[in-house]
């Protein structure tokens, strides 16, 4: 299937071009990987203090309280407590998972796995990771401002987000961040693409490329159409805040013309909806696959499952009007939206029912990958299930914007795609750095993570039910809610647990990128493409590109001869 | 003695430790609203049926983990999902689900959503009209007053104080003066964004007199968690009485120059 040769060029020899600015993808996905976990530590820590501010109100913030805001003793102020939340959300969406799963992952697997020597663009690929380091630099820098950071949440509605809501000079550096990482991630997108199309090995048909593969595509393809629209609206909301124009505003504040905010919010959740489904296709994907690989038996229904995932994401692209209900749209579109949202439970049930057949009558290995992709089917199906209550309108009056919400959208994207992404972490870990990862400690770390999680998104959906209201700095100024402080700090413990855990996989990733045992070719004993190569993978991956015969699911063949339970994609399929 | 009174003695400190069970404490604030056990009876439905079906995939996940773990079942099946049985299977499982779940709850609520919830009071008909105005970090109410007309001088306009009658229907129009909130009457189980520059409307029928919260839900800037008012419910009889007694003491604020208190529009017909 490749469309011209793959050339190999010397290994690049001095420490700028071999790890700084690298043209290699691999190279560049360890970037990004290095950069989204920097990330995620920053996002982390911000979730604990916000959640420390909700459960003991007006307590300093331990340790580290004292030099952050001193003004005040250590106690989160409420204007910071805003910030935060807002950051939070940026940070861990933008700049912790969408490098982690989409830059670094994307990055590292897909040539590796279609049998490709690099990227197709692999200069527009360098470009990609230094234009998100501008980005992080710009969102960083806002921190430092007068008046701080972004705090309008992660949606920055205007006019909240324009010069009424937010004078300070940190919501344009938001603003310009965002567009910018927009830019990069569409270079990425559209490397992606094309790569996938023109770069697959010879004989392998779309169907045979693993589900990482497809999810990472069509993660690419969302990408490439959708972040464009979301840099439209920051360009526009940037105009507002800058030249003074008026897309986004109205009411007294619209002195010169008058536009619309409402207007925003759709631009934002055209990109926005799609966003989520950015995020998790990758994570479903890697689980799709690494179900398959420790359960020794072919993927249930593998085409099936690829083509629920292409349903998924046309239908994601129809339904945003969700997010809108309390708005007042026309009951026409309300009614239209609702229905729309409902039949993505059908792809849905698809590769739900076809996970579960991957499971039946399997051989299962509980490795830490597949630990953490097991539980990626648990907590998706409690965030795909609730989220049923927020597309029907009537449930959705009650439930917008409280924390039920919160807890919703952190199952799906935060807890799915965070075990996704340390389940994809410990699979190839071997293929990247060359070492294995401790096995007892990835578990413990599996377990701590599994019940802290399910502490804190339970525990902000029951309060959610409860009434509470999201991004209030102290809810107990409300009388209805002060029966939720028990609550609250249960949540709290739970991230304190979970936060805690985390120092397991910090320890045992640097640990074993050092002294971890050397890895063999194929640790795993499966047959994809890259694992016929060394760990951890050679310069330009493949001497010879590879020839597909078969699938990348070939495991459990009962008429295999050699002494394996798997084939490598490489040989001509044993018939049964 | 169970895990929450444990959890509660271990962690919890003494001054919130009063005696409430924990299906006391998440219950949703006491519906006050003709309409409000429509969303609830929603809501417990779509829980029945989700965790029905989450206990399946429970059974599946779990299930399947230990009947075929590899020390319990070395040999995997060869099988690749496509067989005609199997896709049917599949295809079933995701019709039932669609059809019993989805078609269930989408089918009640665009019934509540449309003979309720959007069914406007006539024009004509006997309701309490409101304005609800919300601003950075404060709701204003406006009541027409005897004459029954927005922005005339006999207008009653409060802060962060609404107060309204059971057993009549009352209808507000909402918008915003700076940034967007969200009108949330937690006891009613509605809220409906106030924006400026548009103005959107609710009608809610209450039961129960009392004094309940309203909230702001939608982030408006630093003190969004301080745009806190107060829910007055009287009966008919003590309503008018306030009325009454507001109509007196307000018609020296009304002058057309102060913007902060003419503030309101003329009431905006549905259609």
């Amino acid at each position: 299937m490749a469309f011209f040769e793959q050339h190999i060029h010397d290994a690049p020899k001095t420490f700028l071009s071999k790890y700084v600015f690298s043209f290699d993808h691999k190279v560049i996905g360890k970037q990004f990987l290095w950069y989204g976990i920097a990330f995620l530590g920053l996002g982390g820590m911000m979730a604990l203090m916000i959640r420390w501010t909700l459960a003991f109100p007006g307590e300093p913030f331990p340790i580290v309280g004292q030099f952050l805001f001193p003004q005040t003793n250590g106690v989160v102020p409420p204007d910071t407590y805003a910030m935060l939340f807002t950051l939070h959300g940026t940070i861990m969406i933008f700049y912790a998972i969408t490098p982690i799963l989409i830059g670094a992952f994307g990055n590292f697997c897909i040539p590796l796995l279609i049998g490709a020597r690099d990227m197709v663009f692999p200069t527009l690929n360098m470009l990609s990771f230094w234009l998100a380091f501008v980005s992080a630099i710009l969102l960083l820098a806002s921190l430092f401002t007068p008046l701080g950071g972004a705090a309008g949440g992660w949606v920055s509605y205007p006019t909240l987000s324009t010069l009424i809501g937010s004078p300070g000079i940190g919501q344009t550096l938001w603003c310009l961040a965002l567009f910018v990482l927009g830019v990069s991630s569409t270079m990425g997108a559209v490397n992606y693409i094309a790569t996938i199309i023109t770069l697959r090995a010879p004989g392998m048909g779309y169907f045979d490329m693993p589900l990482t593969i497809w999810g990472l595509w069509l993660t690419a393809i969302l990408n490439a159409l959708f972040l464009p629209v979301l840099g439209a609206g920051l360009l526009l909301l940037t105009f507002d805040r800058v030249f003074g124009t008026t897309f986004f505003l109205a009411g007294a504040a619209a002195t010169s013309g008058s536009g619309d905010p409402l207007l925003f919010q759709h631009v934002f959740w055209i990109f926005g909806h799609p966003e989520v489904y950015i995020l998790i296709l990758p994570a479903w994907g890697v689980v799709s696959d690494l179900l398959s690989f420790f359960a020794r038996k072919p993927a249930f229904g593998a085409k099936a499952t690829a083509l629920a995932m292409t349903t998924i994401t046309i239908l994601s692209t129809v339904v945003y009007g969700h997010h809108m209900y309390t708005t007042q749209m026309s009951p026409l579109l309300t009614q239209s939206f609702m229905m729309l949202t409902m039949t993505i439970s059908i792809p849905s049930a698809v590769f739900f029912a076809n996970w579960l057949g991957t499971l039946w009558k399997g051989s299962i290995r509980f490795h830490s990958p597949m630990l953490f992709a097991l539980g990626v089917v648990f907590v998706f199906g409690l965030g795909g299930l609730t989220g049923l209550y927020l597309a029907t309108v009537t449930t959705d009056l009650y439930l917008h914007d409280t924390y039920f919400v919160v807890g919703h959208f952190h199952y799906t994207m935060a807890a799915s795609v965070l075990l996704g992404g340390f389940a994809a972490t410990y699979f190839w870990f071997p293929k990247m750095f060359g070492r294995m990862m401790n096995e007892p400690l990835a578990k413990i770390h599996f377990w701590i993570t599994m019940l802290g999680l399910n502490g804190v998104f339970m525990g902000m959906m029951v309060v959610g039910y409860a009434g509470m209201h999201r991004r209030i700095y102290n809810p107990f100024v409300y009388e209805f809610l002060q029966k939720l402080i028990p609550i609250n700090m249960f949540i709290t413990y739970s991230a304190l647990l979970m936060g805690f855990g985390q120092l397991f996989f910090v320890y045992n990733f640097i640990y074993s990128l050092v002294k971890g045992p050397k890895a063999s070719a194929n640790p795993w004993e499966v047959g994809t493409l890259e694992w016929q190569i060394p760990s951890p993978a050679p310069h330009y991956n493949f001497d010879v590109i590879p020839v597909v015969k078969c699938g990348p699911h070939e495991l459990g063949n009962p008429n295999l001869k050699n002494g394996r339970d798997f084939q490598y994609q490489t040989e001509e399929l044993v018939e049964v | 003695m169970n895990l929450y009174s444990l959890y509660m003695k271990l962690f919890v400190f003494n001054a919130h430790a009063s005696e409430m069970t924990l299906l006391e404490r998440i219950k949703p604030p006491l519906d006050i609203s003709t309409n409000g056990h429509l969303i609830d009876s929603l809501f417990n439905l779509t829980t029945m049926l989700i965790t029905g079906f989450f206990i399946l995939v429970c059974i599946g996940l779990f299930g399947f983990s230990y009947l075929y773990r590899k020390s319990r079942h070395p040999v995997a099946l060869y099988v690749h999902g496509t067989a005609r049985k199997h896709i049917a299977i599949v295809a079933a499982i995701a019709a039932l689900v669609f059809m019993i779940i989805d078609m269930q709850i989408t089918g009640i609520s665009n019934h509540d959503y449309m003979q309720v919830f959007a069914k406007w009071p006539k024009e004509d008909a006997d309701v309490v009209r409101v304005e609800v105005l919300g601003q950075q970090w404060a709701w204003n109410f406006r009541y027409p007053g005897k004459d029954g007309i927005f922005n005339t001088e006999d207008d009653i306009v409060t802060l962060n104080d609404l107060r309204l009658p059971v057993g009549k229907k009352i209808v507000f129009q909402v918008t915003a003066k700076d940034v967007i909130h969200s009108f949330y009457l937690p006891n009613t189980r509605l809220k409906l964004d106030a924006m400026p520059g548009r103005v959107s409307k609710m009608w809610v029928e209450l039961t129960k007199p009392g004094v309940y919260d309203v909230a702001c839900a939608q982030m408006c800037g630093t003190f969004h968690y301080r745009m806190q008012g107060k829910m007055t419910v009287y009966s008919q009889e003590d309503f008018d009485k306030w009325q009454n007694e507001m109509q007196n003491r307000t018609t020296f604020a009304m002058e057309k120059e102060n913007a902060d208190l003419y503030w309101g529009w003329k009431w905006l017909a549905s259609k």
